[in-house]
């Protein structure tokens, strides 16, 4: 008995939904979660219901398929304008362009998903199965009890993936392991559709490389896209509740007395004190506060500033490496999608620059350490630059001359 | 006689604790976001709700630890609650060295939170516990310094002592910096706000990216238990406790408690979080000074005026 | 005292009661165990020899760890000793800050 109790319970819970986010979808999928009945879960591991809105690349199936199995059962998927074909088996399809506005078809996607939320608690519908086969990544293979074996200590696959091997890090040239994956392209985080394939050590970006870009917005910008990145910035900050405060209204009252303490609480949050000066910064763009500046003055009723056009050289992988993991998605977020999207351009690299030993001022790591022009705060002095030449990437400094960002800020 | 009651105090306290700490997680942000006020009936549901889910294991994890860290989270908030006193002689663990005990619970969650974070053996919750070390650390010996400068008065590390103590004058007039101080450490060790390295958005849960269900569930519990316990020691250390005119000391006691753990959620809602190098920067080179200059004025006062 | 591991009996129980009473448990597949990356994969497992940017700051967080546990007797007798104390103490916490101005120059807290 205790089980239905429980179950009747759990369907009085606001539905867990992780979405993926396809072309030009993100701005009706914000105003779907300003329901307080629907929460946006960080990870599928938290959520029921995988939502995936809008059109998606062919060769982001593959990863769909990955998150919908990532999902814990009691599980369901629903499909919102999104065309994945039978990627994702039998899910239930929910198709807008019969409705008259974007607002009824966000009213109607908020009913299916809490109908099959209720369907899913109760059990009358069925939880998924995988879509993926049930086989380890990698074959057990190698040599010892534990598969370990191989050259030295390292190498085979125990427990179906290989240990991480050293190499030297960008800031200290310390040898110690270094962590590659590819991340996104659905990391709540990341701008959707953004596949970066980056390489670790500690939470410090050693390499970054645009593996698929981020799928198109509606790149218009206006009041309301600004607004919206800024609720973004906020949630990286440590402000969900100002964040969702921001993204209200957006899809509602944006009269200037909502918005000017809306701005005003920003401000006390010490939001801007947070942010390290000169973290981010690319030619004509300004620093990462400057960027958030730019926000919050949209927010105080001024439209959106225009900002120059983007050095041809300024990419992320020259701008993420060197960051540490929470300022690189700060980094991430401050940019509009037009800004975005040039420089998240995919590059077709040749073969001997994938590993970062390239020696072309593009694509080098540059050195930060002409950004931090600021007298107050030394502890954030120069804490890009110095030792990081060390072992073996002793050439990236003699580099500074042709580093695109280096005359923006000022050299010390 | 007397510790039996104390026990029993200990359960209602911890279970109304609890129950206003879920609440007030709930409604305050919506509040803050401006958004309709959520029901009751909202944090059961969501508990029935990871009670009927799966949960999933990593690729070889260290289930042990997995499983022990939200245990040992909840154990610690238990343990750190059990030696305040409720009324005079009220105390689950009458120790005479009240303090020391709570500053090893505020140690081990450190090791708690990591533990639960490494053993998922999965990237985004590994960076959140190393994170989270280097801001806990430095925050602990903060919570050490302004506690210390609360027992100076009353001559004593127990805890029933320390509010004997402030008969005369609260501990927060003694040293206001100090309450403020042992707030941000309240923050840290229950994960929230500008403090919570741990579990970050920039993250996508950091320590819980790869946790569901059930396991989810017991974190978030253990969390809370956290959040009440570190409310009652701020209001023992430093508003007096269980002392106030008319109503029963023990009442007393859960209202202060409760002021001090909404001050906590809110705080958490409405400060911004540094990245976390400038954070370690800015406790050891400001935050840590002051608690030294802290209990300066203590021991001064104490001196001269004592 | 003797009432603590009782507590911690307590709190093992409840969580184990948490984790215990439900029916939809099953073993994760191979798919479900994957972990969570946005969609995408990693090359190796997490674990790792971390690089651990603050492990400089460790060694100055030992010596004030040190200092505490002259600290805790210390505020018992401070009273009673009086000005005595206070210059003792006063004298190990400038040493100690000198340490940290040291730090702070040395650039520790900058995760290098």
């Amino acid at each position: 008995m205790a089980v239905s109790a429980l179950s009747r319970w759990a369907r009085e819970a606001p539905v867990p939904v992780f979405v993926a986010i396809g072309d030009g979808m993100r701005e009706r999928v914000e105003r779907l979660f300003c329901d307080p009945g629907i929460e946006r879960a960080a990870t599928p591991r938290h959520a029921a219901i995988l939502l995936i809105a809008g059109r998606m690349r062919l060769e982001d199936r593959e990863d769909l398929r990955r998150l919908h199995d990532q999902m814990p059962h009691p599980r369901a998927t629903l499909l919102w304008d999104a065309k994945v074909g039978e990627a994702l088996g039998d899910a239930e399809i929910f198709s807008g362009g019969t409705l008259e506005s974007d607002k009824d078809a966000g009213e109607a996607v908020r009913d299916h998903l809490e109908r099959l939320w209720q369907d899913l608690a109760s059990g009358e519908r069925p939880s998924e199965p995988d879509l993926l086969h049930d086989e380890p990544p990698n074959p057990w293979e190698g040599i010892g009890p534990h598969g370990q074996g191989g050259k030295g200590m390292m190498g085979g696959t125990p427990y179906g993936r290989p240990m991480a091997m050293t190499s030297d890090d960008l800031r200290d040239g310390l040898a110690l392991d270094t962590y590659t994956a590819r991340f996104g392209p659905f990391l709540p985080m990341f701008p959707p559709g953004l596949l970066l394939e980056m390489t670790l050590q500690g939470d410090v970006i050693q390499a970054a490389k645009v593996l698929r870009p981020p799928l198109s917005q509606k790149a218009e910008e206006n009041a309301p896209a600004a607004l919206s990145r800024l609720a973004r910035l906020l949630d990286l900050l440590g402000l969900p509740a100002l964040g969702q405060r921001t993204r209200l209204a957006v899809a509602g009252d944006r009269s200037s007395s909502t918005l000017e303490k809306l701005g005003r609480a920003i401000r006390w949050s010490g939001a801007m004190l947070a942010i390290p000066p000169g973290l981010g910064a690319v030619e004509g763009q300004g620093d990462l506060s400057a960027r958030l500046n730019d926000l919050l003055a949209v927010a105080g009723g001024s439209s959106p500033a225009t900002r120059p056009e983007l050095p041809e050289s300024a990419h992320l992988s020259s701008l993420l490496p060197g960051l540490e993991w929470s300022e690189a998605m700060l980094v991430l977020n401050s940019f509009d999608d037009k800004t975005l999207s040039m420089l998240a351009m995919v590059m077709d690299e040749p073969d001997e620059e994938r590993d970062g030993h390239d020696h072309d001022g593009d694509h080098m790591r540059h050195d930060h350490g002409g950004h931090h022009d600021h007298g107050g705060s030394h502890h954030e002095h120069g804490r890009h630059q110095g030792e990081g030449g060390q072992g073996g990437h002793g050439d990236y400094g003699s580099h500074q001359g042709h580093d695109p960002h280096g005359s923006h800020g000022g050299h010390t | 006689m007397m510790e039996l009651i104390a026990v029993l105090l200990l359960l209602v306290f911890l279970s109304m604790g609890f129950a206003g700490a879920a609440l007030a997680d709930g409604m305050l942000p919506a509040l803050i976001a401006g958004q309709a006020r959520s029901s009751w009936r909202r944090p059961i549901a969501e508990a029935a709700r990871l009670l009927t889910t799966q949960r999933i294991r990593t690729e070889a994890p260290d289930a042990l630890l997995w499983f022990l860290a939200p245990t040992l989270y909840l154990a610690l908030a238990i343990v750190g609650l059990a030696v305040i006193p409720f009324g005079p002689g009220l105390v689950t663990i009458p120790s005479e060295v009240g303090i020391v005990v709570w500053g090893s619970c505020e140690a081990l969650t450190i090791v708690a939170v990591f533990m639960f974070g490494w053993s998922a053996n999965a990237p985004l919750p590994l960076i959140g516990a190393y994170r989270y070390v280097a801001i806990a650390l430095p925050a602990m010996l903060l919570s050490m310094f302004v506690l210390i400068g609360a027992a100076l008065p009353a001559e004593s590390l127990a805890f029933t002592e320390i509010v004997e103590a402030q008969r005369t004058v609260w501990n927060v007039v003694r040293q206001p910096a100090g309450l403020i101080l042992f707030l941000m450490l309240g923050l840290a060790i229950s994960l929230r706000g500008p403090f919570d390295y741990a579990g970050p958005e920039d993250l996508a849960g950091g320590t819980t990216a790869d946790v569901s269900g059930p396991s989810l569930l017991a974190w978030k519990v253990a969390r809370l238990a956290m959040l009440v316990s570190v409310s009652a020691v701020t209001a023992t250390a430093f508003l007096g406790g269980y002392l106030g005119p008319l109503l029963p000391g023990f009442v007393w006691l859960a209202l202060k408690t409760a002021l001090v753990l909404i001050a906590l959620v809110a705080a958490g809602n409405f400060f911004a979080r540094m990245p976390p190098a400038r954070m370690m920067g800015v406790i050891w080179t400001m935050l840590l000074p002051l608690s030294f200059l802290m209990l300066l004025a203590v021991g001064t006062e104490l001196l001269l005026w004592g | 005292m003797e009432i603590v591991p009782w507590i911690i009996i307590i709190g093992v129980l409840s969580v184990l009661w948490i984790r215990g009473v439900h029916s939809v448990q099953r073993s994760a597949t191979a798919p479900q165990q994957i972990p969570f990356l946005g969609g995408g994969t990693p090359d190796t497992h997490a674990w790792q020899r971390y690089h651990i940017r603050y492990y400089s700051m460790t060694l100055l967080f030992i010596a004030f760890e040190m200092e505490m546990m002259f600290m805790y007797p210390w505020a018992v007798v401070f009273v009673e000793e009086g000005g005595k104390a206070m210059m003792e103490m006063g004298m190990f916490l400038a040493i100690l800050s000198i340490g940290i101005v040291y730090a702070w120059r040395e650039g520790l807290f900058r995760w290098q």
